[in-house]
């Protein structure tokens, strides 16, 4: 659908006007609708204990307080959440990307005995649903000593076989001309991964670096299942347990929920294009 | 790898030997590049798969050594007991809920979107990403406040319209919708976004052939746009039917099941009968039964991404 121009036709431009109207109140009304609930959590983040509880609700409070965002940084480890999910975020986001850079270098360009079959049985694991691996990789992270460890929580999530595809897809485009002209160069086996391919797979990179961080830093389940210290939380587990073991408290969990979702809003605002890209990739993971 | 081997018949002979023997070596190599990966993937993906079907032939806490085994009484178990029939019931509730009511209105919202008055396509494209961003827990913490009785900004917004108070997390009748509200706005810019690329991506001729045939602008979009876009509507319901079975994060954080079990789904029933009730072999063969459901599902799902 090509976008409607004004061109000097004021005829044709009364006539649309009413729909135009209509269009545009629906699309503010969506704009509220998505955007919202995140300003109203942030004016309530500066809201005191009375205010919160106000009838009518003041969508922007009377009087400013900074409690809230005190309380949570000085009375909860609330910065160290913050911090380890930060550290665990990154950590798994690089380590996916290498481990699923190498492994689809491999499955894009290489002929080698039972690759068919052990692609085959990568694409097969993506219809198993989290919940169920859930139990016995819980048994083998405790059984390799890593329970309520940054290891633990960063380790399992290594293997992403959904990296793995995406990458293998981007790779297969690379021209086979470019890998010839490095070897006649000199260039090693790995050489040629790391200078030419990787390069090269840039974008698709990018997209999957999105994907994985995103996706880490919202987990509830692992870090809920392996974890007990709370020095260790991460802040989506340290968001349900504000809920869960202390009074709740709106101006709390208002500061904590919005300054979790700060960090994202950023990354987005500058790699847009990337979160689109990873939609559909992320999407399959849920 | 048909484009080496028609390099290589270029080559002259001496040359064929040596690019035929490099060759090898470097496929050989291959199994270098896909160790790190595979170790990880068998220790957690494969080996937890299997583990995790035997365990449901198995009674215990999550750390007894030996658990007895019990074959299929776990499963018989599932059939008989009142939890897990208000649980598959609720999961189904949900889903076939959730999945028309996110397709249908993310369609109504990529055809205002797309619609050719609107300027700024990008802008609203971002907009409607944004509850994609937050995570389950944060958005759960969000609307809880949004949606608590008395002084919640939708329950005061609701009273002005003389809609009764509504106990959206808290009554019984209404708790699982109170989460599809939640995850209606968690989920819906995946959709949307999805439809409007798709929308987008219809050729304007044949838009302008309908309308020449004197189609108006309803009968362009069920007769032409849609049908046009039923891959990717495909794409949509398999996956967000993917996601309502698996529903977990924002009931944990928000109602942890209750009230009287009316939000606990499948997943809520695996987690806390492996970590909280110590009946790892009923959590595992719920598990089982959720691959059951979610595997004909994903088939399609890897058939599209397969396509792509």
């Amino acid at each position: 659908m090509t976008q409607f121009k004004f061109n000097g036709n004021w005829r044709k431009a009364i006539r649309v006007l009413p729909q135009a109207v209509i269009v545009y109140l629906l699309l503010a009304a969506l704009v509220i609708l998505m955007l919202g609930p995140y300003l109203y959590i942030f004016s309530s983040s500066f809201k005191e204990t009375y205010t919160l509880i106000s009838i009518p609700p003041q969508l922007i409070p009377e009087e400013f307080v900074w409690d809230n965002y005190s309380y949570i940084l000085t009375e909860l480890p609330f910065s160290l959440w913050f911090f380890n999910t930060i550290l665990v975020a990154l950590l798994v986001t690089v380590g996916t990307v290498l481990i699923d850079a190498l492994a689809a270098y491999a499955f894009a360009k290489k002929q080698f005995w039972g690759r068919d079959f052990l692609f085959g049985l990568m694409l097969a694991t993506i219809m198993i649903p989290g919940a169920l691996l859930l139990i016995p990789a819980f048994l083998i992270t405790n059984w390799l000593g890593l329970l309520n460890s940054y290891g633990g929580l960063i380790i399992p999530g290594l293997a992403n076989v959904l990296g793995v595809f995406l990458l293998r897809q981007f790779m297969q485009t690379i021209p086979e001309e470019l890998e010839h002209a490095a070897r006649i160069d000199g260039c090693s086996d790995f050489g040629v991964f790391w200078r030419i391919i990787l390069p090269l797979s840039a974008p698709a990179l990018a997209t999957l670096s999105i994907v994985v961080f995103t996706s880490q830093w919202n987990n509830l389940v692992w870090p809920l299942v392996v974890l007990n210290d709370k020095d260790l939380y991460t802040l989506p587990l340290g968001l349900a347990l504000l809920r869960s073991e202390f009074q709740v408290n709106y101006g709390i969990t208002s500061a904590s929920a919005f300054l979790s979702v700060v960090p994202l809003v950023i990354v987005f605002l500058f790699l847009q294009r990337y979160f689109l890209e990873g939609l559909t990739v992320g999407a399959v993971k849920g | 790898m048909a484009t080496t081997t028609a390099t290589t018949r270029k080559s002259s002979l001496t040359e064929t030997s040596f690019w035929q023997r490099a060759a090898v070596r470097r496929n050989l190599s291959a199994y270098a590049f896909i160790l790190p990966f595979m170790a990880l993937f068998v220790i957690f993906n494969i080996g937890p798969f299997f583990w995790a079907l035997w365990l449901s032939l198995l009674r215990g806490d999550l750390v007894d050594q030996v658990k007895p085994f019990v074959g299929l009484q776990n499963y018989l178990s599932l059939t008989t007991d009142d939890i897990t029939l208000k649980v598959f019931l609720n999961s189904l509730q949900y889903t076939v809920s959730v999945v028309p009511i996110a397709v249908i209105t993310a369609l109504a919202l990529a055809f205002l979107i797309g619609n050719k008055l609107v300027r700024f396509k990008d802008f609203y494209r971002a907009v409607v990403f944004f509850p994609l961003l937050a995570s389950a827990a944060a958005t759960a913490q969000i609307w809880s406040y949004i949606l608590a009785p008395r002084y919640g900004v939708l329950t005061y917004l609701t009273g002005l319209l003389g809609i009764p108070e509504i106990y959206w997390l808290s009554d019984p009748d209404w708790a699982l919708y109170g989460i599809l509200l939640i995850e209606w706005w968690r989920g819906i810019g995946f959709h949307i976004i999805l439809f409007l690329a798709a929308m987008l991506g219809v050729p304007e001729e044949l838009h302008e052939a309908a309308r020449i045939d004197g189609a108006n602008a309803w009968q362009v979009a069920i007769k032409v746009t849609i049908p046009l876009m039923r891959p990717v509507i495909l794409f949509s319901v398999v996956m967000g039917t993917i996601w309502a079975f698996q529903l977990f994060d924002t009931v944990f954080v928000l109602t942890n099941g209750g009230p009287v079990h009316a939000t606990a789904t499948m997943v809520w029933y695996i987690y806390n009968h492996a970590f909280r009730y110590g009946q790892v072999g009923m959590a595992a063969a719920m598990g089982v039964v959720l691959l059951l459901i979610i595997m004909p599902i994903s088939y399609v799902q890897m058939r599209v991404l397969g396509e792509r």
